[in-house]
């Protein structure tokens, strides 16, 4: 398929993404309000940093309302220049989608464009005002809505392939990010109960509460959790999960490979899917589980670049390169096209 | 005039409006088309055309409440299924809007209907071989037919095409003929469209609506028009270059800020192929190629909605972003077809317009089927000298405007306007043509005063591989502003479904 295009679907599905953790994330701590005594500068502020955008809240929201949970949400959930708002990821997997429109079903675009068009219109600002909760999760269910519709109602072919992938390749990096948010500052000791808090509200925002007592029964304890979120191979919010998804999704791609194109993505999710697979929770805490996230994050970052240089992105030069390989080999041209 | 309250003939069990309470008085009953024009819907006497009878009488039951509910219910499809163009706001960045529909169809006998496609068919093979000639022998130069200088002059004249033969000689894939009735119902040409005419995905998709909101009215008896990307791909596929087994097809689109997105994504979709952009293309060796997960994969057929001027920087506009460099060099060596041709407009150009009942008598031995609107050319000084005494009476087009702009409507204009189109003339005639008013007929359209009679247009699409195929019917154009003449989406027009009714069996 058209290298742009499929890069649209890589985005779609990365955009939406977004959406759904974030909105799981505030649906959570909107709600620890109720859980825990916590203070909302615990609640909200982490949620600023994990988009990335704290200097930006800083210089255009103002750094006085960093604790501010009902600023923060605003900033979170409609700032247009925010690219990570709720209401901007939303125009992102909008867009991405109208300008693939062309490989979905009438029925997956209409749900994205759906939401969009819900976002745009009062009925979402409203909901917003009286039933926050309600909001999140609302905005929750639209990505789940287009999963499940895009599934049941799209071909099972490259772009849906990509779309896969896109998905996968964010959420683990997401659920990397939203442990890290969670973890205790060094050399902290939490009290029981907020300590429980921390951990309850780690799970829910990764929608993982039930799939984790079904695994792990004992008390609940960060460890158990962080193994869990990172290392199960069947919960389909885990690290783990997810490279295994990519590299099913890559291998997929490209079966065969008339010319040696470029696999330095191949190469660089082996390396990382190999280093977690050998790894348990004991290298974790030696390592610093801090600084595991972040490699973690990193490395799917990097991972996405190689995806772009490889698949959706590729320098024209080698493409053109490329062109001179085909003719010099004797196999017909025609076998090479793209389906 | 006054109609007499209609008894439906439909059962009325079966309509979808059974639960409206039937309107005391008929929404037909103060429907008065203007003098001297001929309506759609119902001759001078205020009884609906035979063919209509069917269609005009299960209209009459539904009560304006009803209506609008149903008109919500259409541009609701409208939006959701993305069928929108994108208008710049300010300070709220891009807005999609719909293109304005109305329920009421416009429809047209299959007996008419069989006169104007063969009639069109004629049109564009005299007008396929104009071109052919002009950038070949220049025979109809030669002779005086058409004179040089109104082909040289264009604007839209390509000399860099000449001695390039594109596949299997055809250089017009696609038409969007304008056609209008006069006053006694006959149709006319009003302009020809061969380059890249716009607007068939809102036929399709309008139908589609129709369906969904209005089920019941002319079902079975209407052509049916799904055929459209089919024929075009197989249009496609028959102009692809020699050798080319399973040829590949893309349509090239200037990307989704362009207002036509909608429907560039709409027939790659319906015909299956993918949808580029001028940079996921590139030539290597005088081949296309485009740029994919796979590598480079080799490009047979562009359907292209990029004018000439921006297809090639290294031929026609430098600075152009949206092209593909080399890309004229890979169609004159054969191994890509462009559709439409490069070069076409030089035949579109309202100043070759009056040359075309010559072109069919000069290329085909034939008399034109379809009449069309007697037309001054600038250019010529006697012509020139006549506009320019009937400014006030007359139509002014510029030739090189479209969607409506760069025209005079004499009639309706103000001193003023047509002052300064006095002067526009006299400065750069090559670039003005004129035509009387024709008072576009008139068809039933629903407004905020009722059913009233609004003008119409008719786009028919005609595609052109190794045979001609017209989609039965096309896109009607609906002036919806009162007394309007202008049917264009940017001036307040907005659009119907258009029927090709069969005979009733």
């Amino acid at each position: 398929m058209i290298s742009r295009v499929a890069e649209g679907c890589f985005w779609l599905a990365r955009y939406l993404e977004r959406v759904d953790s974030l909105a799981r994330l505030m649906d959570v701590r909107h709600a620890l309000h109720i859980d825990a005594g916590l203070s909302s500068a615990w609640r909200w502020r982490p949620l600023v940093a994990l988009t990335g955008q704290e200097d930006d809240f800083r210089r255009r929201v103002g750094a006085e309302l960093l604790d501010d949970g009902e600023a923060i949400q605003q900033y979170l959930t409609w700032d247009a220049d925010h690219p990570s708002s709720l209401f901007s990821a939303a125009r992102g997997a909008r867009e991405n989608a109208r300008t693939v429109r062309e490989i979905m079903s009438l029925e997956a675009w209409e749900a994205i464009n759906d939401l969009w068009l819900w976002l745009q219109g009062s009925d979402s600002r409203r909901l917003y005002q009286r039933n926050r909760s309600g909001f999140y999760e609302r905005m929750v269910q639209s990505t789940l809505l287009f999963h499940g519709v895009s599934h049941a109602t799209m071909l099972h072919d490259e772009p849906f392939v990509f779309m896969e992938l896109g998905r996968a390749v964010e959420r683990a990096g997401v659920t990397a990010s939203i442990v890290d948010v969670h973890r205790p500052a060094d050399g902290e000791e939490p009290a029981g109960d907020v300590d429980a808090a921390r951990w309850v509200a780690l799970l829910r925002s990764c929608c993982a509460f039930d799939p984790f007592f079904r695994r792990c029964p004992d008390p609940l304890s960060g460890k158990a959790v962080t193994r869990f979120l990172l290392f199960d191979r069947s919960f389909p919010r885990s690290v783990l999960y997810n490279l295994d998804q990519a590299r099913a999704l890559l291998f997929a791609v490209r079966r065969n490979d008339p010319v040696g194109l470029p696999r330095r993505s191949r190469t660089a999710l082996e390396r990382l899917r190999g280093e977690l697979l050998q790894m348990d929770l004991a290298d974790v805490e030696q390592r610093g589980l801090h600084s595991t996230l972040s490699w973690i994050v990193g490395a799917t970052e990097r991972l996405c670049d190689t995806i772009h240089y490889d698949y959706l992105d590729p320098p024209n030069a080698w493409l053109r390169h490329c062109v001179g390989v085909l003719e010099s080999l004797s196999a017909p041209l025609r076998d090479t096209r793209a389906a | 005039m006054a109609v007499r309250s209609g008894v439906g003939s439909a059962a009325p069990g079966a309509a979808p409006w059974r639960d409206a309470p039937l309107e005391t008085t008929d929404p037909f009953a103060a429907y008065q088309p203007p003098p001297d024009t001929y309506d759609e819907a119902f001759d001078r006497d205020g009884r609906p055309h035979p063919a209509l009878s069917g269609v005009i009488d299960p209209l009459r039951r539904i009560d304006r409440t009803h209506y609008r509910r149903l008109q919500k219910l259409a541009g609701d499809a409208f939006l959701r299924g993305g069928v929108t163009f994108s208008v710049y706001a300010k300070g709220e960045g891009d807005l999609d809007r719909i293109f304005p529909f109305d329920l009421i169809p416009r429809v047209v006998a299959r007996r008419e209907w069989d006169r104007v496609e063969a009639g069109l068919v004629q049109r564009i093979a005299a007008l396929n071989a104009f071109l052919e000639d002009v950038y070949g022998e220049q025979r109809i130069l030669e002779e005086g037919v058409v004179p040089r200088e109104m082909v040289e002059s264009s604007r839209s004249w390509r000399p860099q095409m000449r001695g390039i033969r594109p596949p299997g000689g055809v250089y017009v894939h696609i038409a969007g003929t304008d056609l209008v009735r006069d006053g006694d119902g006959r149709f006319l040409v009003l302009e020809d469209n061969i380059r890249t005419p716009s607007g068939v995905s809102y036929v399709l998709e309008n139908r589609m609506v129709m369906r969904r909101v209005l089920p019941d009215i002319g079902a079975g008896r209407v052509a049916p028009i799904e055929d459209y990307p089919a024929r075009l791909r197989e249009a496609m596929a028959s102009v692809a270059p020699a050798g080319a087994r399973d040829p590949s097809a893309v349509v090239l689109t200037p990307g989704p800020f362009n207002s036509a997105y909608f429907e560039h994504s709409f027939l790659a979709r319906r015909m299956g192929c993918e949808l580029v952009r001028g940079s996921d293309l590139f030539v290597e060796r005088d081949r296309v190629y485009a740029r994919t997960t796979q590598g480079p994969s080799r490009v047979d057929v562009i359907y292209r909605r990029i004018d000439d001027d921006f297809l090639d920087p290294e031929t026609f506009r430098p600075e152009s972003l949206l092209g593909v460099p080399g890309l004229i060099r890979a169609y004159a060596a054969g191994n890509v077809a462009l559709v439409n041709a490069v070069g076409n407009g030089v035949a579109d150009d309202k100043g070759i317009y009056p040359f075309v009942p010559d072109m069919i008598r000069f290329y085909l031995s034939e008399e034109p089927l379809l009449g069309q609107v007697p037309t001054w050319v600038c250019q010529r000084e006697p012509d020139r000298r006549y506009v320019l005494d009937h400014l006030d009476e007359l139509v002014i087009k510029a030739v090189g405007e479209a969607g409506g702009y760069g025209m005079l409507v004499g009639p309706r204009a103000s001193r003023k306007q047509i002052a300064a189109f006095r002067e526009r003339v006299a400065a750069d005639p090559r670039n003005y043509i004129a035509q009387p008013l024709v008072q576009l007929s008139t068809c039933p359209t629903w407004t905020r005063e009722g059913i009233a009679p609004r003008r119409v247009d008719l786009r028919p699409y005609v595609i052109t591989g190794d045979r001609s195929w017209v989609l039965p019917g096309g896109l009607t154009r609906v002036a919806l502003v009162k007394g309007s003449y202008v049917v264009n989406s940017s001036q307040g027009g907005g659009s119907k479904d258009t029927w090709v009714l069969e005979e009733e069996r």
